[in-house]
């Protein structure tokens, strides 16, 4: 055997159960998701081709899918500023060097260990209108609370704060990044006279632009397929509410295809729905690639 | 053959028969099956009466010494989702617990075991299922489920808050006015000390009271074929219109949203409309609650209208088994299994069943006017069977209903909107493709 043939006959090796793995268990399903999508299948009787009637009543028919739309955008608009904005406030907190830093850096992480679930749960409690913790508290400043979990208008808002909590793993990432920023170059600055604002302006947030960049796309990407948070919150609120309620105000867009596939079986409108998305998440993800060449600075 | 390959084809041996090992170690595992014994599967949703089912199955084990049951436990939430998934494995359980509000959803995978209960009619006694019942585990004249308990609409109401606030107990008379004027009469605003009463509840999101009120008022939900959405209708608009109303204008229920949690059991809730029966044993269990039911109010059409509704067994489709599992659907409904579940707070689907526990004497747990729930059998309305039925009603008509609780709709919106929603879907969706 040649060398040529031997190096060739490692590489399939090595790539060969990866490559198995992602045409089995990626590339096939995506394939047959698109084929699904042209088709109404509720799993148990044959697929019936109904071409792009599904898209079709997605755009102009589905009650919910414009709902859905437009409630993960908000989440997005809202939500993805405000965590990734946060996590960078606590990190650039988290690092100076305090006492006990280690206690308070663990400290800080810790909600991002507990499932979305738990915290949807806890926080529903909070939130309840009637007898709820926030609303117990507020009437004893003779207040009287609102429907936070119940109203159209509140829900959303109080799903944005919960999901707010759990910073911990954007948190550490940007601590990673401050930590590369050469320290010279703060001591040079402040040698300058130059103060906290312009050293955090000029210095750091120019260094730590690629971190800043991969917590935002992925702040995006994952903002977009929230399904958990959501789900969980309308469990933990009962059944007055249906998941995604009340009046479709939390019916986000990852919620809304798992109800169409596992709720009620539309395989073919979720895979259309999953198709859409995807499509979104490409053109987003290259929209803030272009973008980002504005303000991310590479040391290359 | 260099060193090299020898090397890569001795690892891909020796993971093959690690891999080869470890199934086998884990397969070996499985008891055997004992010799001339056949194993059936049997799906439930987890409930309270838990041991009573197990003890069931084992009595049924005991019976049949050649038939295992396997039950399997499955959350209320994950369980229609958990036997469509099953179905597209191809590993269906035997038997798994149906009910008519579903059976159209699980049709596909569903056996008409019409030969099976025709056959053995006698020994199921047919007969003695209530006329009603009978009805509702037919469909298209063909038998699907065989029934063990169900669920019937009430007027639902806690006689300590009646005589508190000394209001006459609901009586079989009773129409919608009464509910109003009783309802704002039971009504006590919260202090600091006092969290409040209301006079009823408001089943929010889903349509278990509403569409009680779009029935007495001469309404429905579909046409009778499922092929047209009739919430537009001036009946079903009257119907919609009272739901609303018992909050913003005759202020006896709670406004949206702020419905006390768990509010009847809590006390703070004197009344629910339509309510179900599968509560009745966490009602029975709270000390001192003394609750009671009466008939439905009569609507400004008919007093029908409230909902009847049924569970029990289906085999599926793709058993191998269907005389076992058919052998353990009878020994599960048969008259003194129903009872056992009666007992312990549950109406009979059983006549005789009904008619001993009506002729007991001595202290009888609540509700105490059985009479009235039985009554009311002869004035429930199945829901339609239609194949997408439970994702209309929640997925696009209760939003619109959410909205209107809301003030952001009227009910002549709300009708509007949701019959053209829902007539879009049936376009789209109908197995017959778009009309």
């Amino acid at each position: 055997m040649n060398a040529r043939r031997s190096q060739l006959l490692w590489f399939w090796l090595f790539t060969g159960p990866a490559l198995l793995g992602f045409i089995c268990f990626s590339l096939w399903p995506m394939l047959y998701s698109l084929w699904l999508s042209l088709c109404q299948d509720d799993v148990v009787t044959p697929s019936r081709f109904i071409g792009l009637r599904n898209y079709i009543y997605l755009f102009f028919y589905d009650p919910a899918f414009w709902q859905s739309v437009k409630v993960t955008l908000i989440f997005t608009v809202v939500q993805v500023p405000l965590a990734v904005g946060g996590a960078l406030a606590m990190a650039l907190m988290l690092n100076e060097k305090v006492r006990g830093l280690g206690f308070w850096r663990s400290v800080y992480f810790l909600p991002s260990i507990l499932p979305q679930a738990a915290f949807a749960v806890v926080f529903g409690f909070i939130f309840q209108a009637d007898g709820g913790l926030l609303n117990e508290l507020l009437s004893l400043g003779g207040i009287k609370g609102l429907a936070w979990t119940t109203s159209p208008e509140w829900a959303l808002p109080v799903l944005i704060a919960m999901s707010l909590w759990a910073f911990g793993y954007p948190m550490v990432i940007f601590l990673g990044g401050l930590q590369s920023v050469p320290r010279e170059l703060y001591e040079a600055s402040r040698m300058d006279g130059a103060g906290a604002w312009a050293r955090l302006r000029h210095i750091t947030l120019p260094l730590i632009s690629p971190v800043i960049f991969f917590n935002l796309v992925m702040g995006v990407i994952g903002s977009l397929k929230v399904f958990d948070l959501a789900y969980a919150f309308s469990v933990a609120q009962g059944p007055n509410i249906q998941p995604g309620g009340p009046a479709r105000s939390t019916l986000f867009y990852g919620l809304n295809l798992y109800q169409q596939a596992f709720g009620y079986f539309h395989m073919g409108l979720a895979s259309a729905m999953a198709w859409l998305l995807f499509a979104f998440i490409v053109l987003i993800t290259v929209f803030n690639f272009r973008f980002s060449r504005r303000w991310v600075h590479y040391e290359n | 053959m260099s060193i090299r390959f020898r090397s890569v084809l001795f690892w891909l041996s020796a993971i093959l028969l690690a891999v080869v090992g470890f199934w086998w170690a884990g397969h070996s595992r499985k008891p055997p099956p004992v010799e001339g014994q056949t194993e059936i599967s049997w799906y439930l949703i987890i409930t309270p009466l838990r041991d009573l089912y197990e003890e069931q199955a084992a009595a049924f084990e005991k019976l049949h010494p050649e038939i295992k049951v396997n039950i399997y436990w499955v959350p209320n939430s994950d369980y229609n989702v958990k036997l469509k998934t099953l179905a597209a494995a191809g590993q269906l359980p035997d038997l798994f617990l149906c009910g008519d509000v579903w059976i159209s959803y699980l049709l596909p995978f569903t056996r008409d075991i019409t030969d099976l209960v025709l056959r053995d009619a006698e020994e199921i006694g047919l007969d003695d299922y209530f006329p009603e019942i009978r009805r509702a585990m037919q469909l298209d004249g063909k038998y699907y489920i065989v029934t063990e308990y169900m669920n019937l609409s009430l007027l639902y109401y806690n006689r300590r808050l009646f005589r508190e606030a000394g209001v006459p107990e609901p009586t079989a008379e009773w129409t919608w006015d009464d509910l109003i004027t009783a309802g704002q009469a039971l009504t006590r605003p919260a202090t600091d000390d006092d969290p409040g009463v209301w006079g009823s509840s408001r089943v929010e999101g889903w349509w278990g009271e509403w569409l009680i009120y779009v029935r007495q008022a001469g309404g429905r939900a579909f046409t009778p074929d499922g092929r047209r959405c009739l919430l537009d209708s001036e009946e079903a608009i009257t119907g919609l219109r009272f739901y609303l109303e018992k909050s913003s204008k005759h202020g006896f229920s709670a406004p949206a949203g702020f419905e006390p949690l768990n509010g009847f059991v809590n006390e703070r809730v004197a009344m629910i409309v339509g309510g179900h029966v599968n509560f009745w044993l966490n009602y029975n269990e709270m000390p001192g609650l003394d609750w009671d039911v009466q008939l439905l109010p009569k609507g400004p059409v008919k007093r029908a209208g409230g909902e009847i509704a049924m569970a029990g067994y289906s085999i599926s489709s793709t058993s191998e088994h269907p005389e076992e599992a058919w052998k353990l659907a009878k020994f599960l409904t048969r008259p003194e299994a129903v009872a056992a579940i009666v007992e312990r707070g549950s109406l009979s689907v059983r006549r005789s069943v009904a008619e001993a526990v009506m002729k007991k004497e001595g202290p009888r747990a609540n509700p105490h006017n059985l009479e009235a729930a039985y009554r009311q059998f002869k004035y429930g309305e199945p829901i339609p069977h239609h194949e997408n039925f439970i994702e209309i009603m929640l997925q696009i008509v209760q939003p619109e209903v959410d909205l209107m609780l809301l003030g952001e709709l009227t009910p002549e919106e709300t009708g509007r909107i949701a019959a053209k929603k829902v007539n879009e879907f049936i376009a789209t969706f109908s197995p017959d493709g778009p009309q």
